[in-house]
């Protein structure tokens, strides 16, 4: 609606309003995503009590029916539906996220140590992918059409097409078992990380060469830059000054996208290159339904997909101060 | 092509008073679409193609991609097994021929049931009332939060490795784009005069749906539908080739990504070809997503 929209003006009360809305559909959407979860949970099939037990005391066979009936109690598993909520979310709150199943640890004490792992490798990673991005986006900006914007362009959709695992598949007959470069397998060193993080960077860069690419060209399409041309400001300016502080705010939302989307791959890199990380963790906690472990696992990559785009939004609109529509999160 | 015109105009009700009018501006519209209905004219040729000479290439080879051949385990390619034999003896491009049915075929379903699904709450959110866009809306965004791959692992992982549990893992975090974006562009229609008039003239709701929503919704979810299923089938050989779809006796290129795995020094051919055949599928269902696109946003431009 176009018409006579009331424009907000950039009162403290507006902007406290608009804090609170903001904070309240974070609010909403947290609380959607802790409900989902729990339903993963609550729906999942077979007796969880009986996997508890089997997972806690170690066989495959029955459990003494009187066990069953202390951990029924213990996870408030006879509960209905909301009670049995509030009763996995409570502590959650509260800072404690359990223990695992399987080898009775603390939830965090196992995940910590692997989410250092997964953050150095994706911070490598998005390092690598991001520099090599721009660094082809700007040589095909410089002459759309030439031949290095064609072979750029190319490479970046053959790079969006080929398969995660494939490629990592690929650097290790390459690298690993032909040449024998570079160890294929573990996490005791940096020189197993460059495999996995070049697998993963090389992702990063394709998807975000094409868009960085466009807004780049959208960029250089603004009229104003003609006025500055003749004003004798140099094409090096305009180019770090102009060009590139517009292509930026659009590129920092598919930064966010791109965040989730390195953790979608380091689930599958960490597991062709047995590293060890939150993905595998997550994998193998999965196959052996540790079910605390799961339910952290998922709850942590949603809230942090959330707040990291929560944050770009954020600055985005400290990057733009035009903008004055009241958007909604998300 | 009657069921692919796009319906800039849609019916007026005092239309047929003006008849000549009406028939001008079908006219112009005929005109302004020809592009794009050449487009999807040469795509369907060019679809009909492709499966006739698939099915053409199903019936011709002469190996079962289940026939296991111990007398001739993990060939390299050769002139009776162009893509050599995997290490049962099964002849690789048989098996990657088959597989092709079961990405894409898979990946058709997933996507075409998300659609279904997303077209509907976007509808409802879209052109219902307030309190209900708002319900849907929340959800959709808590189903937006979580990343897809982990959503569709702990789904299909929980509920059991197996063909259906990633089909219904996959539908679970594949329909809120559709959602969403129909809601953008159903709440935009609804502003537009034909709708306003079509209400004031109390026709059916079905047909306002029908007609003047997704009528104009059509090539809009077309491209995102062409876009998402290039990654559906991303998504299912990664889940396969993680172990969490189908299960390796079937010839999936994810699952036989599994087998080949354990052979990589010996046979590296049983790894290249089934990932070949991901990468150019892929990267054609793009390329085309990419046209159609390009031609959509050709029309808007009129």
């Amino acid at each position: 609606m176009k018409v006579n929209a009331p424009k907000l003006k950039n009162t403290g009360l507006n902007l406290v309003l608009k804090m609170a809305q903001r904070l309240f559909a974070l609010a909403a959407v947290m609380l959607g995503v802790s409900l989902l979860t729990f339903m993963l949970y609550y729906f999942a099939p077979g007796d969880k009590a009986l996997a508890i037990g089997q997972a806690r005391y170690g066989g495959e066979g029955d459990v003494q029916r009187e066990v069953i009936a202390m951990i029924r109690q213990e996870y408030g598993l006879d509960q209905p539906f909301f009670q049995q909520f509030m009763h996995w979310l409570t502590p959650f709150l509260q800072g404690d996220m359990g223990r695992s199943l399987v080898s009775q640890e603390k939830v965090w004490q196992i995940v910590l140590p692997n989410l250092y792992e997964t953050l150095a490798l994706a911070g490598i990673a998005l390092v690598f992918g991001l520099a090599l991005a721009f660094a082809l986006s700007v040589i095909s900006v410089r002459r759309p059409g030439s031949n290095a914007d064609r072979i750029a362009v190319a490479f970046a959709s053959v790079g969006a097409a080929i398969p995660s695992y494939w490629l990592g598949l690929l650097l290790i007959l390459l690298f690993a078992v032909q040449l024998q470069w570079l160890p294929a397998y573990g996490s005791a060193s940096f020189v197993h990380m460059i495999l996995p993080a070049t697998c993963l960077g090389l992702s990063v860069t394709t998807s975000q060469t094409r868009l960085l690419r466009s807004f780049l060209l959208e960029a250089q399409r603004a009229p104003f830059l003609e006025a500055l041309r003749l004003r004798g400001v140099s094409e090096q300016e305009i180019f770090w000054r102009h060009n590139l502080r517009h292509a930026l705010p659009p590129a920092m939302t598919m930064l966010g996208i791109e965040i989730a989307s390195l953790l979608e791959g380091a689930v599958i890199v960490e597991v062709i290159f047995s590293r060890n990380g939150i993905g595998s963790l997550f994998v193998s906690s999965v196959m052996s339904r540790d079910y605390p472990l799961v339910m952290f696992l998922v709850l942590f990559s949603a809230f942090s997909y959330v707040l990291i785009n929560t944050l770009i939004e954020l600055f985005q609109e400290g990057l733009n101060p035009i903008k004055h529509d009241n958007r909604v999160l998300l | 092509m009657a069921d692919n015109e796009v319906v800039p105009f849609p019916i007026d009700p005092s239309a047929h008073l003006k008849s000549i009018a009406a028939e001008v501006s079908q006219a112009s519209a005929q005109y302004q679409c020809t592009a794009v209905q050449r487009f999807l004219l040469t795509l369907r040729i060019g679809v009909v193609i492709i499966v006739s000479l698939y099915l053409l290439a199903l019936l011709i080879t002469p190996y079962d991609p289940n026939n296991a051949d111990f007398l001739s385990r993990l060939q390299p390619p050769s002139l009776s097994h162009w893509f050599g034999t995997d290490h049962l003896g099964r002849d690789v491009a048989t098996r990657v021929l088959y597989g092709a049915s079961w990405s894409v075929g898979l990946a058709f379903v997933i996507s075409t049931t998300g659609a279904l699904f997303g077209i509907c709450v976007g509808l409802c959110a879209g052109a219902g009332p307030k309190w209900l866009d708002q319900w849907l809306m929340r959800g959709t965004d808590s189903f937006f939060a979580f990343p897809e791959l982990v959503a569709a692992i702990a789904i299909a992982g929980i509920l059991g490795p197996s063909t259906v549990n990633m089909v219904l893992a996959l539908t679970m975090v594949s329909w809120m784009r559709y959602a969403r974006l129909t809601r953008t562009l159903t709440q935009e229609l609804s502003q537009k005069d034909f709708v306003l008039q079509a209400r004031l003239a109390q026709l059916p709701q079905r047909l306002i749906f029908w007609r003047h929503y997704l009528a104009n919704l059509k090539l809009a979810l077309l491209v995102l539908w062409s876009s998402l299923w290039s990654r559906t089938i991303l998504s299912i050989s990664g889940l396969s080739f993680l172990g969490f779809g189908v299960q390796p006796p079937h010839a999936e290129w994810g699952a036989m990504l599994v087998d080949a795995k354990a052979y990589m020094t010996s046979a590296p051919h049983l790894m290249i070809f089934p990932g070949l055949a991901v990468l150019i599928t892929v990267l054609t269902l793009n390329l085309l997503g990419d046209q159609l696109h390009d031609h959509l946003q050709g029309t808007n431009e009129h």
